[in-house]
Formats: C-alpha cells, structure tokens, sequence
C-alpha cells in the first residue's frame, strides 16, 4: 500500500481531499471531549478542579511519543527503502512532535506547581520528556543545517532511530525507578485506572487530537513537497541562467 | 470553577495550548501560500521540470 503512494503526485492528490475530512472528525471529536472535561466529568477528590488541566496534558504526552514513533517508522522508510515520501513524512512530523512535547512540559508544569507545590522535579518521567524536546530541537536543527534534503534526510533518519531509545524510558521510568511523576493509569495492564466518567472525555480528546495531529502531519507534507518542487524548479532557473541564451 | 483558588493555573494551560495550536496551523498554512505562489511564479516564467513536459 505504501508504494501506491509513493508517488507524490499521487499523495498530494489524496491529500487535498483527506486533509479537510481527518481535520473536521479532529475538531469535532476533541470539541466534544473538552466540553465533556468541562461539563459532565466531575472535579476529582484529591485535585479538585485542577484535574482539568489533564484533559490536554495527557493527551498532549501520548502525542508527543506518537509523532516520534511515525517519524522513526519513517526514518526506517528513508534508510532501508529508500520510499520517496519517507523523509518527507519525518522532517513533516518533527516541528508537531516538538510542539505537543512542549505543550506536555508546559501543562505537566502547570498542573504541578499547585499539585506538587514546584513546577519542576528532576525525576525521571519529567527528565526523560525533557530529553525527547531535546531531540526533537536536534532533529529540527540537523533538518536546516544542510542544504540537500537527501542528504538531511539521512542525518536526520540516523539521530531519529538512536533518539527511539528514549520513547521505551519514557513510558517505563515511573515503572523503573521511584518517581514523583503517578504511574501509568490509562495503558497498564489490569486496565485504566481512571472513573469513567473522566476517562471517556479523555479518550475523546486524545482520538480527536490524533485526528488533528495526522491532518498538519498531512499538511506539512504537502508543503515539503511543494518546497522541493520550488528547489528544483528553482536549480533548473539557475542553471539555464548560468548557461546564457545559447543554451 | 472559576471560584477555584487554581483556575489561572487551568486557564493559562488551556490559553497555551491554544496558542501553540493556532501558531502550527498558521505556520503550516502561511507556508502552503508561500509555496504554491513560489511554485506558479517560477512555471509562470517557462521553467519546468523534465517530467512535467513528459506527461
């Protein structure tokens, strides 16, 4: 199935008419779980009203390794199959990777300072999140340190894979070491944790989100390969210039 | 909610997330217009790819 979109002609062609759908499901699905959170899930006994704030750490948390995961399983694509559209989908995903890492430290921190009483702890679940903003702000700036997007892609492919190995000791850390940080109360063995209540609004929020999140995904890779186009287009004016009117 | 002694913590997590939201979308549109402008200037001028005249 992949190869059938291998052509980026073809991609962009679904993509004009893909984008609008998966972005309105997004919009409608994560507006019915934020009016959810807000109208029909109760404040929880020990938080009070501030588990709201939950509603979007969350899902911005599970996003933040998602996108990592697409942009290693494109980074597999560009190096092993060479698939034209593979490193476009990994540079695409990268700025929205390191935007929902950033909401989950903004909003983590938020909730914290009236929860935990600090907004930062170095624990290991916190740390590990910082380490994934990291990687991506380094991925991000590999993708612009070089000219070539072949060449780009490759660089970026390789940090891509050797940063995957923070992902497992993101999801593990409140598992293997003693963290302030709570451990897993939605993905865990046994089953959620969670009252229903709060967790269907949740998972409406986190489904409507993906949503969003594959639709700027879709959007920027339209862009990328619009800017390649524009680079080359922009090579062969350069080149005829430099041949003369004889040529 | 908003008697609650932590609802600027909850308004500025949603204010935030809401920003980031809008400044992603518009960066990604800002930059599909720039593109496809790019893109038509520099065909508006007769420049072509070799497999756009083969199809």
């Amino acid at each position: 199935m992949s190869l059938a979109f291998a052509n980026p002609r073809r991609f962009l062609n679904v993509a004009r008419i893909a984008i609008p759908w998966v972005a309105v499901i997004g919009v409608v699905l994560s507006g019915i779980g934020f009016y959810a959170a807000f109208a029909f899930a109760p404040a929880d006994y020990q938080q009070g009203e501030t588990v709201r704030i939950m509603y979007i750490h969350v899902p911005s948390a599970w996003l933040s390794m998602a996108c990592y995961g697409l942009m290693a399983i494109s980074s597999i694509g560009t190096l092993v199959w060479r698939h034209p559209l593979a490193d476009v989908s990994a540079k695409a995903i990268a700025p929205i990777g390191a935007a929902f890492t950033f909401l989950c430290l903004i909003t983590g921190s938020l909730w914290g300072r009236p929860m935990w009483g600090t907004w930062w702890v170095w624990d290991a679940r916190l740390t590990s999140v910082l380490v994934l903003f990291l990687i991506y702000c380094g991925i991000l700036a590999l993708w612009n340190a070089y000219e070539d997007p072949a060449r780009a892609g490759r660089a970026a492919a390789v940090m891509t894979l050797v940063g995957a190995i923070n992902l497992p000791i993101v999801k593990f850390s409140v598992d293997w070491w003693n963290t302030l940080h709570q451990p897993a109360s939605v993905f865990r063995m046994g089953g959620p944790t969670i009252d229903r209540s709060m967790l269907w609004p949740l998972l409406y929020v986190a489904i409507g989100l993906t949503f969003l999140m594959l639709a700027l995904h879709l959007a920027a890779m339209r862009n990328e390969i619009l800017r390649r186009r524009v680079r080359t287009l922009g090579l062969i004016a350069a080149s005829t210039e430099s041949l003369g009117p004889s040529a | 909610m908003i008697d609650d002694p932590h609802f600027g913590f909850i308004l500025a997590a949603y204010l935030i997330a809401a920003l980031v939201f809008v400044g992603l979308v518009s960066w990604i549109v800002t930059d599909y217009r720039l593109q496809k402008r790019t893109l038509e200037q520099l065909e508006a001028s007769g420049v072509r790819r070799r497999s756009d005249s083969e199809v």
